[in-house]
């Protein structure tokens, strides 16, 4: 039986985010032959939204105006007088910071469900069925969404696979207009401080490279920032580093920071404290470079080098420049 | 200022989570319990907020059974001015929106404080619940707070990716804290020793206008299951130039990444 399923596309730089085309290719999946349709917000979603080529939304709705500034109430609006009018079977949104602002005000206002950080999400016999983990990470609880209830699902980034539609859907770019109630802004952001800097975004990085409290001070740090460099990676840091001062909370990967699941994450020098493996042990592919074989990251890693960090992640460093040139 | 947050029993993080062999439940009696550690966040803040803001209380929300009573005696022993446990064990996040809704809406307090999520279920769900279902603004996982010159709205911050927003937002308002917002105070003797002496009112979700229907859950579980074991990893022999090596050519070759 066809759904209709509302995708909701995040964009910056005059792109779609990359986690975009993986919500894209569950939502077809999930569409099972009905329209899938794309939400572009705020400003610059237009321009966007060309960046969608022919990946799997039959219309892309785009509103810019009233949406200048965000605020959580007009973002919800959007979303959900959208589905009040289209119901479709799932609103589906990337497992980021706007998604943890919204997704459960959305949920709340449509009577439907939220599955946060999903990481299995396909049509089961009664309805839509997902997989997300819970305990940070040390179980993980399979449910299901009652066909004809709304399921509100946030997708955990590089958990599911980019599938480039076989026929490109006829896409039509439509503009939407939001309604602006004074009562939207009850809460605005008055201000947007960027980060700086040139790295990729750690909960968005393909690669991750992070160090542990082995390497003794911040400004050893650096061999970590070199082969994070060299890869064009994010770099990462363990709550004891972070707590012994040697990189700011921001890099901390693990229960109380960020979550990542990148392709492929390297730790240096960080033993893997469950609370430390919370944050990335679905990471695709785990390096672990530590002088302790008795390590328990060495237990999920898939690759490792027992060793002196101090020069083996250097060595790594020349040895990825190396293949890298070419 | 009238000042609610809502606090959660967890088990520790640390603590083993067994699941049945039928995958049809936990086997989580007799686990090691705290305070959910981002409700701390939020219950240090109020604890700030009352110290600042003169004739101001700090009444504590708690779902569940004895769990709740825990969490309500930790934050008497904090100098919590009242409780209300709401008596419905083993409700979802959803549900628990709901109850705290149906008892907040009466007086809704000028901020209502909770963590940013609750480290069992990981949903992130109830402050945004709880702040539609009241009608009200809120902000996401906060780390920073003050109260606006107005004395009508909190001026806080909240990091994002690659930024962190500035957000003026108006009371009431549910507010949902991060780490590093504050450092959580230990209970003092004196304070345990008050806490023994202060008690919680229970209310049961009937009292509150509530029904069965809107207590069921919001996803109908199937299965638990302990998290995808990974096949033994490789360990990479060698001097560091030549492990280094070899390890690129893995990940290149065999990995096909890179």
């Amino acid at each position: 039986m066809p759904n209709e399923i509302l995708v909701i596309v995040e964009h910056a730089d005059g792109k779609p985010k990359r986690t975009a085309f993986e919500l894209l290719s569950v939502a077809v999946t999930l569409a099972a032959g009905g329209e899938v349709h794309a939400m572009m917000l705020g400003p610059g979603a237009s321009a966007a939204a060309r960046g969608l080529g022919e990946w799997g939304a039959h219309f892309v709705h785009t509103a810019e105006a009233g949406l200048e500034n965000y605020t959580s109430l007009r973002w919800t609006r959007a979303i959900a007088d959208f589905a009040a009018a289209r119901k479709p079977a799932a609103i589906l949104m990337a497992a980021g910071s706007l998604a943890r602002d919204i997704a459960s005000r959305v949920a709340m206002r449509l009577g439907g469900s939220l599955a946060s950080d999903c990481v299995e999400l396909a049509l089961g016999g009664a309805g839509l069925k997902l997989t997300r983990p819970i305990y940070a990470g040390r179980a993980r609880v399979t449910a299901e969404a009652a066909s004809g209830t709304l399921l509100v699902a946030t997708l955990r980034p590089n958990a599911f696979t980019v599938v480039k539609p076989a026929m490109s859907a006829a896409r039509i770019v439509v503009p939407l207009m939001v309604a602006e109630k004074p009562e939207d802004l009850r809460a605005v952001v008055l201000e947007v401080a960027k980060a700086g800097g040139t790295r990729p975004e750690l909960a968005e990085a393909s690669i991750v490279v992070s160090g542990g409290r082995s390497l003794g001070s911040a400004e050893n740090f650096k061999i970590v920032y070199d082969l994070a460099d060299a890869l064009g990676a994010a770099p990462g840091a363990s709550r004891a580093a972070v707590d012994a001062g040697y990189a700011p909370h921001s890099m901390q990967v693990g229960q109380t920071g960020k979550t990542v699941n990148p392709v492929l994450y390297i730790a240096c020098g960080i033993s893997g404290a469950i609370q430390h493996l919370a944050g990335m042990r679905t990471s695709k592919y785990i390096v672990a470079i530590n002088k302790d074989p008795n390590a328990p990251i060495l237990k999920l890693a898939d690759y490792a080098i027992v060793g002196d960090l101090f020069q083996v992640v250097p060595a790594l460093t020349e040895e990825f420049k190396r293949a890298l040139r070419g | 200022m009238k000042i609610a947050v809502c606090l959660k029993l967890v088990p520790a993080t640390t603590a083993d989570i067994k699941i049945s062999s039928d995958g049809q439940s936990l086997q989580l009696a007799g686990v090691e319990t705290i305070v959910s550690p981002y409700d701390e966040y939020a219950l240090e803040a109020a604890l700030k907020l009352r110290e600042t803001n003169a004739g101001s209380s700090i009444q504590i929300i708690a779902i569940g059974g004895d769990d709740a009573l825990k969490c309500i005696h930790h934050a008497f022993a904090l100098m919590a001015d009242s409780a209300i446990q709401i008596k419905a064990p083993g409700v979802d996040a959803r549900a628990a929106a709901r109850c705290a809704a149906a008892v907040l809406k009466t007086s809704v307090p000028d901020v209502i404080l909770c963590g940013r999520q609750a480290v069992d279920d990981d949903l992130w769900l109830f402050p945004g619940a709880l702040a539609e279902a009241l009608d009200v603004p809120h902000a996401t996982a906060i780390s920073s707070l003050s109260v606006a010159p107005s004395g009508k709205a909190f001026h806080c911050r909240r990091r994002i990716e690659g930024a962190e927003q500035s957000i003026e937002i108006q009371m009431p308002a549910v507010l949902s804290c991060d780490k590093g917002l504050n450092e959580p105070r230990a209970p003092t003797l004196k304070g345990r020793l008050d806490a023994k002496k202060k008690q919680a009112v229970a209310k049961t979700p009937a009292e509150l206008g509530l029904s069965d229907a809107d207590l069921q859950p919001a996803l109908k579980v199937t299965r638990y299951a302990p998290p995808p074991q990974k096949s033994p990893g490789k360990i990479v022999q060698g001097e560091p130039a030549q492990a280094a090596a070899e390890l690129v050519r893995l990940l290149r070759e065999e990995a096909k990444i890179v």
